[in-house]
C-alpha cells in the first residue's frame, strides 16, 4: 500500500496532465468543441425523458433532473470500467517502452470522467433552478457519496485492468454484464417505487450503482438522507477491492509487457 | 568520490516467456484441450558488472536476448529470477516519442513525454527551451503533431530523449534521424551524451563500426548466453571472424 501511495504521488502530475492532454485532443478539431459535454448529458436527458414520460407513461416527478442524475453517475461508472478492460492495451506504446505503474492510468482517465461528471453535475443543479426543484440543505453530502462511488468504481477498475490483459474477449463479456446492469440499476426508472416491496431493498443495495444514484436522488430531489450504512459497506468493499486490484497490478504488472 | 564505483549489476538474470498465453472465454466453452503453456527462454543466466561511467555495448545475432536485456534493466519486464541492481540510479530506455499524442501540440507533447520520463513540470520548463531549439522546428513547436512530417516528428522525439537525460541511458540501436544534417548533428548529441563521465550507458546495436568508436566494453550475447564479455577492441575482433564463418 505504501509503494502505491508513493507511486501516485510521483506519477500524480504525469496523470492529471495526461487527462488534460486527453481531454484538450478531444475537443481539437471538432466542430463544436467542448459544447459536446454539455450537448451530450442534456440529448441523452431528452430521449429518455421523452419514451418515458411519453412512450412508458411513467409520472415520476422531476423526470430530466431524476434521469440526469442517474445517466451522470452511470456513465462514469460504465466509462472506467469498460475502458479499464482494454486501457493497457490502448497505451501499448507506453507500456512497452517505459516502466509506469498500470494503475496511473486508470487514474488518469479518472481524472477526464471526473471532469465530465462535473459538468453533468452543473447541468443538473442548472436543471433544478429551471424546475423549480427545492434545494435542501442535504446537498452538502455529495461529496461522501462521490468519494464511495469512486473507491467502488476504482477497485472494481483495478482489477479488470489485469484480466483484462490476459482474457481476450473479456470486453465483450463486461458488455453484456454492464448492459444488464443498467437496466437494474433503475437510471430511467424508481428501484424504490417500481419493484415489489422485499425484492426491491435487496436491488437497491446490493448493486453499488443502484445504491449511489438512488442516493444522489435523494439528497438532491427529496432531500432526505442516503442510507449510511449502505453507503459504509459499500466503501469497505471498494476499498477491499481496490487493495486487491492494486495487490494484484503490482505483483504482475512487468509482466504485461510480455503479453500486449 | 571512489575510483571504481559500481552502477549496475545483473547477477543470474533468466527471463521466460511463459505461460503468459492469452486466455478467452470463448476458447474455453468452444475447446476442451487445454492448450498448452509455449516456454521461450530469453536469457538463460546472464551476469556482469558495470562501472560508472562506463560505455558497454551488446552485440549479438537477432533474437539473442538484446532487447529483452534492455527491457529488464530499464524496468519493463522482471527477472524470472536473478536480479539487477541500479544502485539508486534512475535510468531509461532511450525511446522515440514515449506517449506522444497527434492531435496535441508539440510544446504538449514536450512535457506529458517528459513527465512520463519522470521528470517534474519545473524540470522540463528549464529545459524547454533547449529542447526547441535543438530540435529546429521553430514555429512548428505550437502546431499539433499530426501535422509534422515525419522526419520533423522523429527530430522533436529525439530531442525530448536526448536534453531530459538520466543517470544510466538505454539505447537500442543508435539513434540518428531526419536529415543528412540533422542526422549528423543528433549522432554527435548521442556522442556527447554517451562520452559524459558520470553517465553509464548500455548500446545494443548490429553495427560494429558504431560500437568500435563510442564502447570501452562488449558483451556478446548468444542465444540468451553470455559467449564473451571485455574490452571492445578484442570481443568485437572474436565476433566479426565468428560472422564471418
Amino acid at each position: 500500500m505504501k509503494k502505491f501511495i508513493d507511486n501516485v504521488k510521483k506519477y500524480y502530475s504525469y496523470a492529471i496532465y495526461s487527462a488534460k492532454s486527453e481531454l484538450k485532443s478531444e475537443v481539437a478539431g471538432s466542430y463544436l468543441n467542448w459544447l459536446w459535454w454539455i450537448l451530450d448529458p442534456l440529448a441523452f436527458m431528452m430521449i429518455y425523458t421523452f419514451i418515458v414520460t411519453i412512450v412508458f407513461r411513467s409520472n415520476e416527478q422531476y423526470f430530466p433532473v431524476f434521469v440526469l442524475i442517474g445517466l451522470t453517475t452511470w456513465n462514469f461508472f460504465n466509462s472506467m470500467i469498460t475502458s479499464s478492460v482494454k486501457i493497457v492495451n490502448n497505451n501499448r506504446n507506453i507500456v512497452s517502452k517505459i516502466y509506469l505503474p498500470k494503475y496511473i492510468l486508470i487514474i488518469s482517465k479518472s481524472f477526464v470522467l471526473l471532469f465530465k461528471m462535473s459538468i453533468s453535475f452543473a447541468l443538473i443543479i442548472l436543471m433544478m433552478i429551471v424546475m423549480q426543484i427545492p434545494f435542501s440543505w442535504t446537498i452538502f453530502q455529495f461529496l461522501p457519496i462521490l468519494i464511495v462511488l469512486y473507491v467502488i468504481t476504482f477497485g472494481i477498475s483495478s482489477i479488470l485492468l489485469h484480466f483484462g490483459i490476459f482474457v481476450e474477449d473479456l470486453a465483450n463479456l463486461m458488455n453484456i454484464v454492464l448492459k444488464l446492469m443498467f437496466y437494474l440499476s433503475g437510471i430511467f426508472y424508481s428501484i424504490g417505487t417500481r419493484l415489489p416491496v422485499p425484492y426491491n431493498s435487496y436491488f437497491l443495495n446490493f448493486n453499488p450503482a443502484a445504491l449511489v444514484i438512488d442516493s444522489f436522488r435523494k439528497i438532491l430531489i427529496n432531500g432526505s438522507n442516503p442510507d449510511y450504512l449502505w453507503l459504509f459497506i459499500w466503501l469497505i468493499i471498494g476499498l477491499l477491492l481496490t487493495m486487491i486490484g492494486i495487490n494484484i497490478i503490482h505483483k504482475h504488472e512487468n509482466s504485461y509487457a510480455k503479453v500486449i | 568520490m571512489k575510483k571504481r564505483e559500481i552502477a549496475l549489476t545483473v547477477k543470474d538474470l533468466r527471463i521466460t516467456y511463459k505461460g503468459l498465453k492469452k486466455f478467452s472465454v470463448k476458447k474455453a466453452l468452444l475447446s476442451f484441450r487445454t492448450s498448452k503453456a509455449e516456454t521461450f527462454e530469453a536469457l538463460r543466466g546472464v551476469s556482469f558488472e558495470l562501472q560508472k561511467g562506463k560505455i558497454l555495448g551488446i552485440i549479438g545475432k537477432n533474437g539473442s536476448g538484446k532487447s529483452t536485456m534492455l527491457r529488464a534493466i530499464a524496468g519493463i519486464f522482471s527477472p524470472d529470477k536473478g536480479t539487477i541492481d541500479l544502485h539508486g540510479n534512475n535510468v531509461s530506455l532511450l525511446s522515440i516519442g514515449v506517449g506522444f499524442q497527434p492531435k496535441l501540440t508539440g510544446h504538449e507533447n514536450i512535457y506529458l513525454s517528459g513527465m512520463l520520463l519522470g521528470f517534474s513540470e519545473a524540470e522540463i520548463k528549464a529545459k524547454y527551451k533547449e529542447i526547441v531549439e535543438f530540435s529546429e522546428l521553430k514555429d512548428f513547436i505550437h502546431k499539433p503533431v499530426k501535422t509534422y512530417s515525419s522526419g520533423m516528428y522523429s527530430k522533436l522525439a529525439f530531442s525530448v530523449t536526448a536534453i531530459l537525460k538520466t543517470d544510466i541511458m538505454l539505447i537500442d540501436e543508435v539513434l540518428s534521424v531526419g536529415d543528412a544534417k540533422f542526422k549528423e548533428k543528433s549522432y554527435n548529441k548521442m556522442k556527447e551524451l554517451i562520452s559524459d563521465k558520470h553517465r553509464t550507458v548500455v548500446i545494443v546495436s548490429h553495427n560494429i563500426d558504431t560500437l568500435d568508436e563510442l564502447c570501452n566494453e562488449i558483451l556478446w550475447l548468444d542465444e540468451g548466453k553470455i559467449k564473451m564479455y571485455g574490452p571492445s577492441k578484442k570481443v568485437l575482433k572474436a565476433y566479426k571472424e565468428f560472422m564471418a564463418n
